[in-house]
């Protein structure tokens, strides 16, 4: 299956709504970028991807300085790589576990670690971290003895620690 | 309603924390499975963004012992692809000897722990005393059992001469012949077939569905193999050297673990290929690299499977995001397949079939 046809698949449904560019390693593995306009036309995106037989090896979530996340998925198709990134302002975008269930438990990480929520994922479940710490972790201190479930039930070390922080 | 059973999160059976949730019915078939994740997370992408590449290329190696060695490797080959760095062709094949080496180790690991659980404590004995060559010669080439520090922005940091090129091939020409002997046994090993074999089915369109790699997925004769799929490293600039993937499709515990046999022979076959025929020239380049703004995604085979880095750089010393996906996040999942319908008795047989590793997965 070549590169290209994938390619033009993803331009033909997507039209103007994404900019596409190419890349190659320096050992000839070519991937592609995907950048979205709009985070709605990712069900569009895991619909070519699932019509390809591909699946979705992981996704990555960042937070932007205005309070945005980014989003970027990586899907494989055939040994090549697409990653496909969108922007989300209101902490939600729509789930492609439904269609791509390999998705899953990439959905549920960026829930829980970025406060960002995939609707209609079909799984509520907390992934790794415990019910007690609140979504979108990865952008806060946390003791470690609180992060892993079951370690210890005391704060005396982490009570030192955030007053070291609290008084810079 | 069924018997609730719990295995975990602590038990002698498992090889890491995890923690079961099972109903069973009079018969022990297991009808309702929950697994529970988190007791080994520690926040290691959060810390990543918190120190520079120099020091990050330290903590990838001790993200988990037993693949250590790849997540350094595919560390550097991202901020190699941002920098536009291309390592000397002798680096290339230092790393991949590294890797193969590691991946001969790890999985001998796993095939002895399947042993032990069968109770074939002869025959755990003797994977574990085979290994023990590939642990010999880790400590004798790179002075550690476990982490053997091989990688560098631009290259790698020991070189091979012909004393240690002559001990590598004297300890793989001991041990080749001893894998092969243990693969037989563990095929026809009578315990073994009836505890492996048509026990945690998963079959092909449920392993493609979910994405799974590494030796579950050629258990299900799927391959996802990436020094075949999307060759890097020596991989791609001598292709003779990819590895041939046998098919297997008994989608079972005992193909999986034949599986595993198949990449530790192979590896075995690149090993003495690339030692036998070294390029010559640099082990390193000896500018230091600008890491410029930039992102890449980078991928290896691990001996557990496909092993992904994500990384996005802004041009200081540090990263603005790191992501890596081990093999173990999407084989997890195909747990609940292949332990559902399945005897109790067998779960902590599946679980060791995908080779776990959680202090990856969970990071």
């Amino acid at each position: 299956m070549s590169t290209s046809k994938i390619i033009k698949s993803f331009k033909e449904t997507l039209v103007d709504n994404c900019s596409i560019k190419e890349d190659c390693d320096s050992y000839g593995n070519v991937s592609a970028w995907i950048k979205l306009e709009s985070k709605d036309s990712m069900s569009s995106v895991a619909n070519i991807v699932k019509s390809f037989k591909g699946r979705c090896i992981v996704a990555t979530a960042y937070k932007n300085s205005d309070d945005s996340h980014t989003i970027v998925y990586h899907f494989d198709i055939d040994g090549t790589i697409f990653n496909v990134e969108m922007n989300t302002n209101d902490n939600m975008f729509f789930s492609i576990t439904p269609t791509i269930p390999s998705a899953n438990w990439a959905e549920r990480e960026i829930r829980e670690m970025y406060g960002v929520e995939p609707m209609g994922h079909p799984d509520t479940d907390r992934l790794f971290l415990d019910y007690s710490i609140a979504k979108g972790v990865l952008n806060e201190y946390i003791p470690l003895s609180k992060l892993q479930r079951g370690v210890s039930e005391t704060d005396i070390m982490w009570k030192k620690v955030k007053k070291d922080i609290d008084n810079g | 309603m069924g018997e609730k059973i719990k295995i975990g999160p602590f038990h002698p059976e498992l090889e890491e924390s995890v923690y079961f949730k099972l109903v069973a019915d009079e018969e022990g078939i297991v009808k309702e499975v929950e697994i529970v994740n988190g007791f080994i997370h520690r926040g290691m992408e959060s810390l990543v963004t918190n120190k520079n590449f120099m020091q990050n290329l330290i903590l990838t190696e001790r993200v988990c012992s037993l693949c250590s060695n790849n997540h350094p490797f595919t560390f550097v080959l991202a901020v190699e692809k941002i920098s536009n760095i291309k390592v000397p062709l002798r680096a290339e094949a230092l790393r991949v000897i590294a890797d193969e080496v590691k991946r001969v180790a790890s999985n001998l690991f796993n095939l002895s722990m399947l042993s032990h659980l069968t109770h074939s404590h002869e025959l755990m004995k003797d994977t574990l005393e085979a290994r023990e060559y590939m642990q010999d010669l880790k400590e004798s080439i790179w002075g550690n059992r476990m982490d053997m520090s091989v990688n560098l922005f631009t290259g790698v940091k020991y070189d091979l001469d012909d004393k240690k090129i002559d001990f590598i091939l004297n300890k793989l020409s001991i041990v080749e012949p001893k894998i092969k002997e243990l693969q037989s046994r563990y095929e026809n090993d009578e315990t073994i077939r009836e505890r492996c074999i048509g026990v945690g089915i998963l079959p092909k369109d449920k392993a493609l569905e979910l994405g799974v790699t590494g030796p579950v997925a050629k258990g299900s004769g799927i391959n996802r193999d990436v020094r075949v799929k999307a060759p890097y490293s020596l991989y791609a600039i001598r292709p003779e050297l990819q590895p041939y993937i046998k098919h297997r499709d008994g989608c079972d515990v005992l193909s999986r673990a034949m599986a595993r046999f198949d990449d530790v022979i192979e590896a075995i076959r690149i090993i003495k290929d690339v030692v036998s025929d070294m390029p010559e020239g640099k082990t390193y380049l000896e500018k230091r690299p600008h890491i410029p703004k930039g992102e890449s995604v980078v991928r290896t085979e691990a001996p557990r499977g496909e092993l992904i880095y994500y990384l996005k750089t802004d041009g200081t010393q540090k990263p603005v995001r790191m992501r890596w996906k081990v093999p173990t996040y999407t084989n997890w999942e195909a747990l609940k397949v292949m332990i559902l319908g399945d005897k109790v008795e067998n779960v902590t047989m599946i679980l060791n079939s995908i080779d776990p590793c959680i202090s990856c997965t969970e990071r």
